[in-house]
């Protein structure tokens, strides 16, 4: 047997203790890209990214089948009620935005009823002079009778009835008008002419989606809660496992760190391949979502649709939020591997 | 190199397995531990190896306390020391090459610096021609000269053996037996556990005696 004298002696590797915090800075990170690589592509990585050799944990298991299978399902689930969650304040925030960019001026049909019209130009004018309104719009009286139509109905008893004129005014919200002032102006210089600042509106929107906001949060924190807990549990079982080769592992004397980097590495790559898939079907459904919104939504307009649900599409940060769980999930999975080999290693000190 | 001095050990709250150990392994030296099944060899190879902690007593491991060790410090030691198991404990996902290498690769030594290390030593205990299969498909002896491949090519000051002979032939015992035998003459410390007298007749060596807890000398 041909000896190497520098092989007869431990090296003088470090032997201090795993912390989570400690050794971030010189965390081999480039090994774990071998990891999350399929193993056809890692071949074509830069050397420093390649594993040195067979990889000690095996790549493929039943146990380890299985997780890949969990981590994409709650990762799907996950990414669909992160994108729903923030669909859904986006859509609320744009309400709250659309009724607070916009007052309402009524005139009473019963006021100077022959003149209506004209007074509805006076007031149109007097309104476009303020300072701070963009836009002022008066609305027909065959458009403010449309706005009944869903609740009389269109007939002609609609025309027999004193509806009120409406003029819809926009304002700059970054340079607001003294909606007070407007209000008093109104009161004093006509009669019969009201001001609706939405207020009251208002107040029931924000409370409508502060509480929409807080319920997708409740649903968004359980459906977190429930992926944590099961992919803490399947990766639990996947490291059971994995015991022999961690026993193994120890009695040749591998530290409990070179244990941990192999399994955070395995592990790693399964929880980000996986959850990748998770959030690429999610990220598939909310693309197809404003399709089949369409396609079901029967005698409905898409306008109508947007006006009700939103737009029925994420933005760029919206998609980021879906992907945002795959570095969670796989996260999760690096930690809990590496809390599975402390526990059987203790079994040992 | 190893001093073991009134160590006791316990499972729990259960009875006393080892009482009262002492004894002192010299460097070179060639021993067998011995004793009925159940008398506790088993454990105090995994005393010997730092598997477990002894329940009272100390333990001196190439001259270190091992109550003061800390966990780094005990795998530090334990890369001094090789070990064969009556299972093998091969990984069945890795080539009979890439078991026996695999103490180099987690002291993270370089394949190009000891690839030729591994296969003149398979080559040495008869498995040149098994280098590159796995160990599903290996004989009983064939995996246990694995397992000895692995535990020796960390080139460790001492190797314990856990029923190395159990689960193979006479035949096959006997070259087994010579290997260990040639590893001692090349400067390595060998413990021997096995209750199989045939095999420890064939050898003057020392015999650690392990009865009711106590050890004896022979």
């Amino acid at each position: 047997m041909r000896r190497a004298s520098s092989s007869w002696t431990a090296t003088s590797r470090s032997a201090e203790p795993v912390t989570f915090l400690t050794n971030i800075r010189d965390y081999p990170w480039s090994g774990l890209v071998s990891g999350i690589v399929p193993s056809r592509l890692a071949s074509y990585l830069p050397a420093r990214f390649q594993a040195k050799s067979t990889q000690i944990v095996p790549s493929a298991s039943i146990a380890g089948n299985a997780l890949t299978v969990v981590i994409a399902i709650m990762s799907f689930l996950a990414s669909l009620t992160a994108g729903a969650v923030y669909m859904v304040n986006q859509s609320a925030s744009a309400w709250v935005s659309d009724i607070a960019s916009e007052i309402t001026i009524e005139l009473d049909p019963l006021v100077d009823a022959p003149d209506i019209e004209k007074k509805m130009t006076l007031v149109s004018l007097f309104l476009a002079k303020q300072k701070g309104i963009t836009e002022v719009k008066p609305l027909t009286a065959e458009d403010s009778a449309k706005l009944l139509e869903p609740w009389l109905g269109h007939n002609a008893a609609l025309a027999e009835l004193p509806i009120p004129r409406l003029i819809a005014v926009e304002i700059d919200r970054s340079n607001p008008p003294d909606i007070e002032l407007i209000k008093n102006a109104l009161t004093q210089n006509f009669e019969g002419v009201t001001l609706d600042d939405h207020g009251r509106w208002q107040a029931e929107i924000k409370t409508l989606t502060r509480s929409a906001a807080l319920g997708g949060l409740a649903v968004l924190a359980l459906v977190f809660a429930a992926t944590i807990a099961v992919i803490v549990s399947a990766t639990r079982s996947a490291m059971a496992s994995n015991r022999e080769i961690i026993e193994v592992l120890h009695f040749v004397g591998a530290t409990e760190r070179f244990i941990s980097r192999e399994f955070e590495r395995h592990f790693l790559g399964l929880g980000v391949r996986a959850g990748l898939v998770g959030a690429i079907a999610a990220a598939s459904a909310f693309l197809a979502m404003p399709y089949v919104m369409n396609l079901g939504s029967g005698g409905i307009t898409e306008a109508e649709m947007h006006r009700l649900v939103g737009p029925g599409r994420l933005d760029l940060w919206g998609y980021l939020l879906c992907f945002f769980v795959v570095f969670v999930v796989a996260g999760l999975c690096m930690i809990t591997s590496r809390l599975g080999v402390i526990r059987v290693l203790k079994a040992y000190e | 190199m190893i001093r073991f001095e009134n160590v006791g050990l316990r499972y729990g709250t259960g009875p006393e397995i080892l009482r009262d150990v002492t004894f002192h392994i010299l460097p070179g030296s060639f021993h067998f531990l011995t004793g009925p099944s159940g008398a506790g060899k088993t454990s105090l190879l995994r005393l010997l190896f730092m598997s477990i902690r002894p329940s009272r007593g100390l333990i001196f491991v190439f001259g270190e306390n091992l109550s003061e060790l800390t966990q780094g410090g005990r795998a530090e030691l334990r890369r001094r020391i090789g070990i064969v198991f009556q299972d093998f404990r091969l990984l069945d996902h890795l080539t009979t090459w890439e078991n026996v290498a695999l103490p180099l690769r987690v002291m993270g030594k370089r394949e190009s610096d000891y690839r030729d290390d591994v296969t003149d030593l398979l080559n040495w205990v008869g498995l040149g021609d098994r280098m590159h299969a796995y160990p599903e498909i290996l004989s009983g002896g064939e995996k246990q000269r694995a397992a000895i491949a692995r535990a020796v090519i960390g080139r460790p000051e001492l190797l314990l053996a856990d029923e190395p002979t159990g689960n193979v032939d006479p035949v096959i015992a006997n070259r087994l037996l010579r290997l260990f035998v040639e590893l001692n003459r090349l400067g390595t410390s060998v413990i021997i556990a096995t209750h199989d007298y045939a095999l420890m007749d064939q050898l003057d060596a020392p015999r650690l005696v392990l009865l009711d807890g106590h050890l004896q000398i022979r």
